[in-house]
């Protein structure tokens, strides 16, 4: 009991958590060492890392490449011109934190750098070839039920929506009366993007999750894949391996079909994992072959083609905010109407319009949700309908929303927020005004003091402070006395 | 000799913390929450009663609201 109510404490306490996104060089960079060596054990996976380096940092690798030895770093830095010294020193780090290569030093003391052996070996394989064979390989013979790219296209976004669906219905069926899978579940759990409700036991969206519907779809799909492989390692599969087969995925060609036949268990249950989300195509369970779908060839590209289908059109500004708090949506996909009905109160729906009204209630709903005004007013300015622009007020101010309802919903948000609470430890009744001023300036000198008077002798420490304060209070007296 | 007390500072505007004081005095709450009343923005209280605080708060925030839209019919 005592710790549920210190957890309840907490999470009043606690501050708002930013969605972290990483791009593939962060998330990298978060690896070990050891991580790092096992995972250029796969050719697919070094061309992805090179890829991805800055321009500079391609050049020096791919002239390195072939070099057996160590190369001095001042060779390599006269390669730039001096204007550019940063994006050189931004390149040599980028290397250096992702284990492409290290310093080492040749005869004579010069400091060089050094490809990794294994990073070098297997990027060699990935240019020129050879090497073991792909696990993923072309079917020889056609599919006689073959899909087009519209197709494909078509089902990954059906898929992808499905999950983004579940996210804001909770436990509802999608629009096909689609679910998805315990599995899928527990990572949207593992990531923290919706949690277990504490009276039923649903899961329930976070204020990340929020956060996370209002990402485009590719980095959607990448930083779900992350949250995906940080718990591949538990469930037993062999992160190096899911991660080479999710690049093979990422270089495959759309369209084509590929034989599942010569995966391992490991692979083939990754591969259903995939296609649940939407990242391949499989007609059947056991079809032996897959179709990789537009969200897994984009995984990885920085300039990737988005996919372009009916829906994009009610993506770019479909929503009409009025002065009196109503909202005009004009989409029929479920899945807008269910993200406006987290902040809105809807009160009639038509075939493609849906008609809600932002009220005290409903903001104040979405704020105990943990959604922050300014995600709310962010979601509406970015769906805004292109004739929203056209008012006087958004002509004046850069917001396309009246400016009334935008301080409304912040005017609702504050009023939520008259207090602070920190949790912290109070001092008082001091002997002296010299014990008080020592100990005030030494919890300050470690900023943990949030309040003091010096006239009352009365200050206050946080708690994790705490400790440390006792700590040299003890020590001071010993020494005083 | 030092006095420590752990529990919760509260930051809040002078009337809020009005209110907190009238709260404590009527004991509306069920019983005294605050241990030191620091100055015109700052009070110091016990930290189990956080949450019921809050919830206090929002009953009163929600009465002096005024509806702007009629229920939906």
């Amino acid at each position: 009991m005592a710790e549920k109510d210190t957890k309840s404490l907490k999470s009043i306490l606690q501050k708002p958590v930013k969605l972290e996104c990483k791009d593939l060089y962060e998330y990298l960079k978060t690896r070990s060492a050891d991580v790092l060596e096992r995972l250029y054990d796969y050719p697919t996976i070094c061309l992805a890392v090179y890829r991805e380096l800055p321009e500079i940092a391609r050049q020096f690798v791919i002239r390195i490449l072939f070099v057996e030895q160590p190369v001095p770093q001042a060779v390599i830095a006269s390669w730039s011109s001096q204007i550019y010294v940063k994006e050189h020193t931004a390149a040599t780090a980028i290397l250096g934190d992702l284990g492409v290569w290290r310093s080492a030093a040749i005869p004579g003391g010069l400091p060089a750098w050094e490809l990794s052996a294994t990073f070098k070996r297997n990027l060699k394989i990935a240019l020129l070839g050879g090497g073991r064979p792909w696990t993923m390989v072309n079917v020889l013979d056609t599919d006689s039920k073959a899909r087009d790219i519209a197709f494909l296209d078509n089902y990954a976004m059906s898929r992808w929506r499905c999950v983004l669906h579940y996210m804001v219905g909770g436990a509802t069926k999608g629009p096909d009366g689609e679910t998805i899978s315990p599995d899928a579940v527990r990572i949207l759990l593992n990531a923290n993007l919706m949690k277990r409700d504490e009276n039923d036991g649903g899961p329930v969206i976070t204020r990340q999750g929020f956060q996370f519907l209002l990402l485009d779809t590719q980095a959607q799909v990448w930083h779900f894949m992350l949250q995906y492989l940080d718990t591949c390692e538990q469930r037993g599969m062999s992160l190096p391996e899911c991660l080479s087969m999710m690049f093979q995925l990422s270089f495959s060609t759309l369209g084509r079909d590929y034989s599942s036949e010569g995966l391992s268990n490991t692979l083939l249950s990754f591969l259903q994992h995939l296609r649940e989300f939407g990242l391949v195509y499989q007609r059947k369970r056991k079809a032996g072959r897959f179709y990789p779908t537009r969200l897994a060839l984009n995984i990885t590209n920085k300039n990737s083609v988005a996919i372009s289908d009916d829906d994009t059109q009610h993506d770019k500004g479909h929503i009409v905010v009025e002065t009196n708090y109503r909202v005009y949506a004009y989409t029929d996909s479920s899945l807008q109407v269910a993200l406006l009905g987290l902040f809105t109160e809807l009160l009639y729906r038509f075939p493609n319009l849906v008609v809600g009204v932002l009220t005290r209630d409903s903001v104040r709903q979405a704020l105990r949700g943990g959604i922050t005004a300014d995600q709310i007013i962010s979601y509406l300015e970015q769906h805004a309908h292109p004739n929203m622009l056209l008012h006087e007020h958004s002509i004046k101010s850069k917001s396309p929303l009246p400016p009334t309802v935008v301080d409304q919903i912040k005017l609702w948000e504050n009023e939520r927020n008259r207090f602070t609470f920190t949790e912290g430890v109070a001092y008082n009744q001091f002997l002296s005004q010299s014990d008080f001023i020592t100990l005030r300036d030494y919890a300050q000198s470690i900023n943990v003091l949030i309040w003091q008077n010096e006239r009352n002798r009365t200050m206050v420490v946080t708690k994790n402070g705490h400790d440390d304060v006792k700590k040299f209070w003890k020590r001071y007296q010993k020494g005083g006395s | 000799m030092v006095n420590l007390l752990k529990g919760v500072l509260v930051e809040c505007d002078p009337a809020m913390k009005q209110f907190l004081l009238h709260l404590d005095e009527t004991l509306a709450l069920g019983r005294k929450f605050i241990f030191h009343d620091l100055d015109d923005t700052h009070l110091f209280i016990s930290p189990d009663i956080v949450e019921v605080l809050q919830a206090k708060f929002d009953d009163m925030m929600d009465q002096i609201s005024f509806p702007l839209h009629e229920k939906s019919n």
